[in-house]
């Protein structure tokens, strides 16, 4: 349905993609994964016929996107990242007018618009004026506009950005739903949402694709399942190639070097490293993980095993974002506990709501 | 060809609502009354107004070269009006296409089925009409007026000054266009209409400090000689003809911006 080839795009002299190719079957959902910057908005631009790509070539449902542009257009519903709202029209009107701008013949409107309306939960906002809806109304309307002339392929650009998380549960039941018919791009800087919707992901990351597969497929084959996490004291650089050179190790960082460092949860004490290894397929190498720091003369504070996510894929092959952003799993560490604390304290709160 | 139609009816429609709905239009509709009201009562009734001229020469005893009041009026009064409108004009046109762009609109726009043509057409007859409709109540201040006056007003004088009229508009309403398809600034589009419509109305004058062949080629440019020929009633082909470039002028400039605007966006 959707063919990208060698597909790059300059601004001057900054390249914003280069030599992207990848391809999106009938009724797939693809997700586009990337830290932001990474070219996701512009390759979807290209698609949907706004922005003309320097080299390279789309094709959407068999038109060139250049070429072709207006049967191109016609055969796609996009979302912005900014929903494009007339917000002095009522949410039935601006539909309307989306469904005659797209070109639906004058006897079906009606019914698409009232498809569009069922579909995004907006029936008691059909009369309201569209300045007066709240985010996450905008955000649904916004999507009711990228559906509402029934196209094969839907491109969407961040489509739960905004929403509230019982909101976001309900974008990702309709984009679901929309699968099977239509065929869809959407793009997202938010893990967990491409393993819930998405049939397949391209992790993009300064405009290059870095990888394409399922989420699954992509977690067994980039990172193999297991990986440790090690606290030590001492000397890490002189540790660190030692360790990367074990059979069985992907690959070595530190991903919490610097003790002083005001913002992480529990600050490490002087000398004292966090590091990361990620293991190859199949590997358990703990025994001669322990073996070597120990042999180094460092001290080992911790040693776990670590589950790998989609987010450790995602890091990995984005992995000098992944420094720069150092809170990412200190945040999900900080999670782990907290359910177990607020379970104890609703007893007695729920108690004394009873009484 | 029934699918351009649709479309740019579709965009007219579209801006014809978002005039309606909006208090600023209604603000400058208000604004064009109240002042073009003023001006009516002033010239006509007046202490210096033309009733009041008249009487004097009557009280005179001069009765030659007989006045036609209304032919007077009209040619005044339709003066005043179109230098009115063109404060008013940039006002109406500058948020035709920033408005959109801030508001990313111009993304479904340009993501739509629709040519850059049909989306220009469509607001130039969609905020041409809406100047049109805020004229109205003026044609029926003149209605009431003339229909007392003798001798009776010419009809075709009446016709042909208000038809110089939204041309006119249409002329500059055109230019603002692509002027606000320039900038995502609202008001840095007003500024620049408005100053390339003082540049337009002031070309007569430059025309004749320049003098020669080159003035006189220059002065055909005038929006104003055009206009003010128009509403003394004396057509001539050459004004439709000019009205018409300024229009295709500002359509083919707008729909080559937007196209422009695309390729270079960053």
């Amino acid at each position: 349905m959707i063919e990208v080839e060698h597909l790059s795009k300059t601004y001057g002299a900054t390249p914003a993609i280069a030599d992207i190719t990848f391809s999106v079957e009938k009724g797939e959902i693809l997700g586009f994964l990337g830290p932001n910057g990474a070219g996701k908005t512009t390759t979807m631009r290209i698609l949907t016929g706004y922005l003309p790509a320097t080299s390279g070539t789309a094709r959407v449902a068999g038109f060139d996107v250049h070429e072709n542009s207006l049967a191109v257009r016609q055969r796609i519903g996009y979302l912005p990242e900014t929903p494009p709202l007339y917000t002095e029209m009522t949410v039935e009107g601006f539909l309307y007018f989306v469904a005659r701008i797209k070109g639906v013949a004058a006897g079906d409107r009606a019914a698409r618009v009232q498809t569009a309306i069922t579909r995004c939960n907006l029936i008691e906002k059909r009369h309201t004026l569209i300045r007066k809806l709240s985010k996450g109304f905008r955000q649904r309307v916004g999507l009711a506009q990228a559906i509402v002339h029934d196209p094969p392929v839907i491109i969407l650009d961040e489509p739960t950005v905004g929403l509230d998380p019982r909101q976001i549960i309900d974008v990702r039941n309709l984009i679901k739903s929309l699968a099977g018919d239509h065929t869809i791009i959407l793009s997202t800087h938010i893990l967990p949402e491409v393993s819930m919707t998405c049939s397949r992901v391209a992790i993009i990351n300064k405009g290059r694709v870095v990888a394409t597969n399922t989420p699954d497929r992509l977690m067994e084959e980039l990172t193999g399942g297991n990986g440790y996490e090690l606290e030590v004291e001492g000397d890490f650089a002189a540790v660190q190639e030692r360790l990367q050179n074990l059979a069985g190790v992907k690959s070595v960082e530190a991903i919490l070097s610097d003790p002083a460092k005001p913002n992480a949860a529990d600050p490490l004490p002087e000398h004292h490293f966090k590091i990361r290894l990620v293991s190859q397929p199949g590997a358990d190498e703990g025994r001669a993980i322990a073996a070597t720091v120990v042999g180094a003369g460092l001290g080992l504070f911790e040693m776990r095993r670590t589950a790998v996510t989609l987010e450790d894929v995602f890091l990995e092959l984005t992995m000098e974002d992944a420094s720069a952003d150092p809170d990412t799993p200190d945040a999900n560490d900080a999670d782990l506990p907290e359910p177990t604390n607020t379970q104890q304290i609703p007893e007695p709160a729920t108690g004394g709501e009873a009484a | 060809m029934r699918i351009i139609l649709s479309n740019i009816l579709a965009i007219y429609r579209r801006e014809l609502q978002t005039y309606f709905a909006s208090p600023f239009a209604y603000a400058i509709a208000a604004i064009f009354w109240l002042l073009s009201g003023f001006f009516f009562v002033i010239i006509l009734l007046g202490p210096d107004g033309l009733l009041v001229q008249i009487g004097q020469r009557d009280q005179a005893g001069i009765t030659e070269p007989p006045i036609d009041v209304p032919y007077q009026f009209l040619s005044i009064f339709l003066n005043l009006l179109g230098s009115l409108a063109l404060f008013l004009l940039p006002m109406l046109s500058m948020g035709l296409y920033s408005e959109e762009r801030k508001r990313g609109t111009l993304e479904l726009l340009a993501t739509s089925p629709v040519t850059n043509w049909a989306v220009a057409v469509g607001k130039l007859l969609g905020v041409l009409t809406f100047f049109i409709t805020i004229t109205l109540p003026i044609v029926g201040l003149e209605a009431i007026a003339f229909s007392a006056s003798n001798p009776p007003a010419s009809f075709n004088v009446l016709l042909l000054g208000h038809l110089g009229l939204i041309l006119m508009a249409a002329a500059v309403l055109s230019l603002g266009m692509f002027i606000s398809s320039l900038t995502d600034s609202t008001i840095l589009a007003a500024i620049l209409t408005f100053a390339l419509m003082m540049l337009l109305w002031i070309t007569d004058l430059i025309a004749s400090g320049i003098g020669g062949a080159l003035g006189e080629a220059i002065g055909h440019l005038s929006l104003i000689k055009h206009y003010s020929d128009l509403s003394r009633g004396v057509f001539n082909s050459s004004s439709i003809v000019l009205f018409a470039s300024y229009v295709f002028l500002g359509l083919f400039l707008t729909a080559q911006s937007v196209e422009a605007f695309r390729f270079q966006r960053s």
